[in-house]
């Protein structure tokens, strides 16, 4: 090797050697332990899961011969209340505050659902209420097409804050309060602060979101709610660090965001006028479901990312599944949950025991984060979901609920008629002709013999 | 008649066949080939075959060969092309079904039109035996090199539609038919009504054929049926034909093949009353048809029954479709192979004054000549037809179209599954469900059920189906535009209007006019997202 040739060779080793390493030890950190480098959690509102897939083939859904009892201490079914289809009727804003919860549970009874309202002089028949495929559909061809979970329960009993900081936090509120404490939720620690930390982007995006309703402000109205369903707004570090507070964005940045290629690693979207929330439509919280999924799908992202969706309580509706009593707090009954990914099983209805800290054990296992709580550690998370193997091809699920074949019996038909009519013509055009050959030749050697 | 067929084709040879080529009543005669025949009729089929066999895969499908592969899909159970083509349409499924088998083993749409040229390619022999059978086997041996290489014949089997089997089944018909003629024989009358049947089996169409029969009975009446055999005969056409009704009965359906015939009777004419004069003598080849015309003429005085019913074959569907109002480029198929017989007859039988009698070897070189001539006249226009420059027009049923099928597998490749496309008219929108598989609608059908064909699904206000997103993506095509240039605008309105992005474009080169080649594009994918 020459002087000129080995000077080079320094050269290009020195200039390989200068490039940033920041970059490729960052990027070893947040590399993930699966094939799902973003994911999008939506949380709707209060349905349960009997209310929506209670009659869905293969769920564990509303008994057969279910009848609930007027009243919760009678073992008579006479004036009993069945379940019965809502249809198109839109859904009720039933009582779902702890009182209701424990008279509908019922010490583990699962009997009081239609008697707790009785005791309170309400009608209570709507609580055995449920929707179908028909009413449904979108979230039936779901069903059918990904994952959905039949054991899936809110982490608390009842509350909108108890759940949500379940959501975020993976523990339950300071003192398990449903009110939030004058300075807000304080040091507990999220798993976005896990993120942060790792220095894993994320975002929470907040339909019809006001950014000055917070912990300070709670604002009126219809948007008073806000705060409740977006937890980190309770928080002062949040709200107060510009850098954090810019990451809770408006809903319409989610589009922004996989059109322009800024989809973060980790996605919470709270809904609020599309949130099934009874008396809300419950085709409004379709629509949004299926805007998120097919954006989604229609994007970069589909086979590097996966979309969950669930609600935040039971909402008063009927659920047959006694929650377990994992502590003091929960769980809860149990609620509708979806998964949407290139990685989720076919048509799977997933039974493994889950609460909304599966969600946090999911991001937790995925990004190499710490546990928040107990719940979370303990979470079997959502691997029994997905299948790492092959990626499925992105797929826009449609509005309309088609289950039956589309050809039915029809091939066979053909087959049979066209095939006979086929052999008809064919034993016509020839076998008769072949047939009367030995006539012919019987005759025409009789003729011989005479002549 | 003991006639040779080394290529002697002297004029003098031009006597009646009747004692040579037609069996002796009641006897059975298979249908054969000579030994003498074998070669030029080896040959012959080779040049048909090459011809239709040539590039055929060179452009993908038009619309009606996806719709009728993907019927044949359907019925083969395929799961992706199941859902978007309902196995009953407009017409019978006896050559879908056939397809299907051919599709148990994997959808191809290549495969699909080698069955069809394996059709063609039997038409050519049937053919044959039909110009040996009337007139002798030279006429059968240059009425099937006639067919071989007509461009309209050769077109039209290279595609996957019902006309060239129906052809190949109501020209094996006429032959059953020309041999109870000749022999006197019912059973080739029986065998007539079977073949006629698996024909109308094919394409309900073919019932023109058997009225053109029943026209030419009606005129010659040297052909004493009686009552026994004619009612045998419609006994088993009848019950053939049946299965139709019958498939479409048990599988729960009653009016698809009526509603298409009430739609197609009083739709509005697509085309004018000249359209067959301007397309079908120049796809047949003006130089055979005027053979055929003239040979009609100088020989008339050898007619007899066989010129009456090849001309009953010939005029009763020129009429039917001349006044029916849905007029197909490939309608007249089954007329094509009666040109190329009574062409053959012409150039065969025909003499030449002053000339046969005193220069026997002349006027066979001039014979041969003739032949080749024609031949040539036609051969060269379908190599060209089967090695087509890509335009962006084009008429339907004339070839596949260009950038459809590549089209059709991207939108398969890069759009989700599940994903819903407006496309200008229903062809576009057949080539993207077949190659795509995806749904898809033309807006050009009209949501009003008396004015469009019964076998479209119209899109209901296509307006709120993209603003609800139930349509994500939109096809633009030039060929529906140069069809439908109200709807093209509308389509791209809805681009606009709800800000669609060109996902994808695919272009065709074609001759610039410095004869230089240019890109054009053809067809365009957008993505809306309201």
């Amino acid at each position: 090797m020459t002087r000129r040739s080995l000077i080079r060779v320094i050269a290009v080793i020195l200039i390989v050697l200068a490039q940033p390493a920041g970059p490729a030890h960052a990027d070893l950190s947040r590399a993930t332990t699966t094939p799902i480098e973003h994911f999008v959690v939506l949380m709707q509102s209060n349905h349960s899961f009997d209310n929506y897939f209670g009659t869905y083939p293969g769920a564990d859904g509303i008994p057969a011969g279910t009848c609930m009892p007027l009243r919760s201490d009678s073992s008579s079914t006479d004036g009993c209340v069945q379940p019965f289809r809502l249809d198109k009727e839109s859904a009720h804003d039933l009582n779902n505050g702890p009182g209701m919860q424990r008279a509908q549970y019922n010490e583990g009874q699962m009997n009081g659902f239609v008697a707790a309202y009785r005791d309170k002089e309400l009608d209570g028949t709507r609580a055995m209420g449920y929707y179908d495929g028909a009413d449904l559909p979108y979230y039936w061809n779901i069903a059918d097409r990904f994952t959905l979970f039949d054991r899936f329960f809110s982490s608390a009993r009842t509350g909108s804050h108890r759940n949500h900081f379940y959501w975020v936090a993976g523990v339950p509120t300071p003192n398990g309060a449903e009110q939030v404490p004058p300075g807000g939720y304080g040091d507990i620690p999220t798993i976005f602060d896990r993120l942060e930390a790792r220095g894993v982007s994320w975002k929470f995006y907040v339909e019809n979101y006001d950014p000055h309703i917070t912990l300070r402000t709670p604002g009126s109205g219809e948007l008073a709610g806000q705060p409740a369903r977006v937890p980190l707004l309770n928080y002062q570090r949040f709200v107060d660090n510009p850098a954090l507070f810019g990451k809770i964005a408006d809903l319409s940045e989610y589009y922004t965001d996989l059109k322009n290629g800024t989809l973060p690693a980790v996605a919470y979207v709270a809904s609020a006028g599309s949130s099934e929330n009874p008396p809300s439509r419950v085709q409004a919280g379709q629509e949004l479901v299926r805007s998120i999924a097919s954006d989604l799908a229609q994007s970069r992202y589909w086979s590097s990312s996966a979309f969950l969706w669930t609600y935040d309580g039971w909402g008063g509706w009927y659920d047959h599944v006694a929650p377990p009593n994992k502590d003091a707090f929960g769980y809860g009954f149990r609620v509708p949950a979806l998964l949407v990914s290139a990685y989720s099983r076919r048509g799977q209805v997933n039974h493994t025991e889950l609460d909304y800290t599966a969600i946090l054990k999911f991001i937790e296992s995925n990004w190499r984060l710490d546990p928040l709580g107990d719940r979370d550690a303990r979470s079997p998370g959502l691997d029994s979901a997905f299948d790492f193997t092959v990626a499925r091809p992105p797929e826009l699920v449609g509005t309309t609920r088609v289950t039956a074949a589309p050809s039915g019996h029809a091939p066979a038909v053909v087959y049979l008629t066209y095939g006979a009519g086929a052999l008809f013509a064919a034993a016509c055009a020839f076998g008769v002709m072949y047939a009367g050959r030995p006539t012919r030749q019987r005759r025409r050697r009789s003729d011989e013999e005479q002549s | 008649m003991g006639m040779a067929v080394t290529g002697d084709l002297d004029l003098d040879l031009a006597a009646a066949p009747t004692t040579t080529s037609v069996p002796r009543r009641g006897r059975w005669v298979l249908p054969s080939v000579r030994n003498g025949a074998i070669t030029p009729m080896a040959l012959i089929l080779g040049t048909g075959a090459f011809l239709r066999l040539w590039a055929l895969d060179a452009v993908g499908f038009n619309s009606d060969e996806a719709v009728y592969a993907g019927q044949a899909a359907s019925i083969a159970g395929d799961p992706a092309l199941s859902s978007l083509f309902p196995i009953f349409r407009a017409h019978p499924l006896l050559f879908q079904t056939t397809l299907s088998l051919q599709f148990l083993g994997g959808v191809s749409d290549v495969g699909a039109r080698v069955l069809s040229v394996g059709f063609g390619v039997a038409t050519i022999v049937v053919v044959y035996l039909l110009g040996k059978a009337l007139y002798s086997v030279k006429v059968g041996l240059v009425a099937a090199f006639f067919l071989a290489v007509m461009p309209y014949h050769v077109v039209v089997t290279r595609q996957v539609v019902l006309d060239g089997p129906q052809t190949f089944f109501a020209v094996l018909a006429l032959y059953c038919l020309v041999r109870f003629c000749t022999g006197r024989a019912t059973r080739w009358l029986y065998a007539t009504a079977a073949v006629f049947g698996l024909s109308i089996l094919t394409k309900e169409v073919a019932a023109i054929l058997v009225i053109a029969v029943f026209v030419f009975f009606v005129l010659r009446r040297e052909f004493r049926l009686g009552w026994l055999a004619p009612l045998i005969s419609v006994a088993i056409l009848l019950a053939v034909v049946a299965v139709y009704p019958l498939s479409l009965m048990f599988s729960g359906r009653k009016s698809t093949g009526s509603n298409y015939l009430m739609w197609q009777f009083f739709r509005r004419p697509n085309h004018s009353l000249w359209f067959y004069v301007e397309t079908v003598p120049a796809a047949m080849g003006f130089a055979v048809l005027v053979l055929a015309i003239a040979g009609l003429w100088l020989l008339r005085r050898q007619g007899s029954w066989r010129e009456w019913l090849l001309g009953c074959w010939v005029v009763v569907p020129l009429v039917f479709f001349e006044i029916w109002p849905t007029k197909g480029y490939q309608y007249l198929l089954p007329i094509a192979p009666i040109i190329a017989v009574l062409a053959a007859r012409t150039v065969v039988r025909g003499k030449f004054p002053g000339l046969s009698a005193l220069r026997p070897p002349l006027a066979r070189a001039t014979r041969i000549a003739v032949i080749f001539g024609v031949g040539i006249s036609m051969a060269v226009p379908s190599w060209q037809s089967v090695n087509p420059t890509p335009a962006p027009t084009f008429l339907a049923g004339s070839g596949g179209v260009p950038g459809g099928r590549e089209t059709g597998q991207w939108i398969k490749a890069n759009l989700p599954e599940g994903s819903r496309i407006l496309a200008v008219g229903p062809s576009m929108a057949n080539i993207v469900q077949f190659y795509g598989h995806r749904k898809a609608f033309g807006l050009s059908v009209s949501p009003n059920a008396r004015s469009r064909n019964p076998s479209y699904e119209p899109v209901d206000n296509p307006d709120r189906q993209l603003r609800s997103r139930d349509l994500q993506y939109i096809v633009w095509d030039v060929y529906s535009s140069a069809r439908a240039p109200f709807f093209s605008e509308q389509l791209m309105r809805y681009v606009q209007k709800y800000g669609g992005v060109a996902v994808h474009t695919e272009t065709i080169t074609v001759n610039g006019q410095a004869g230089s080649a240019i890109p054009k594009p053809v067809i365009i994918v957008y993505e809306v997202r309201p």
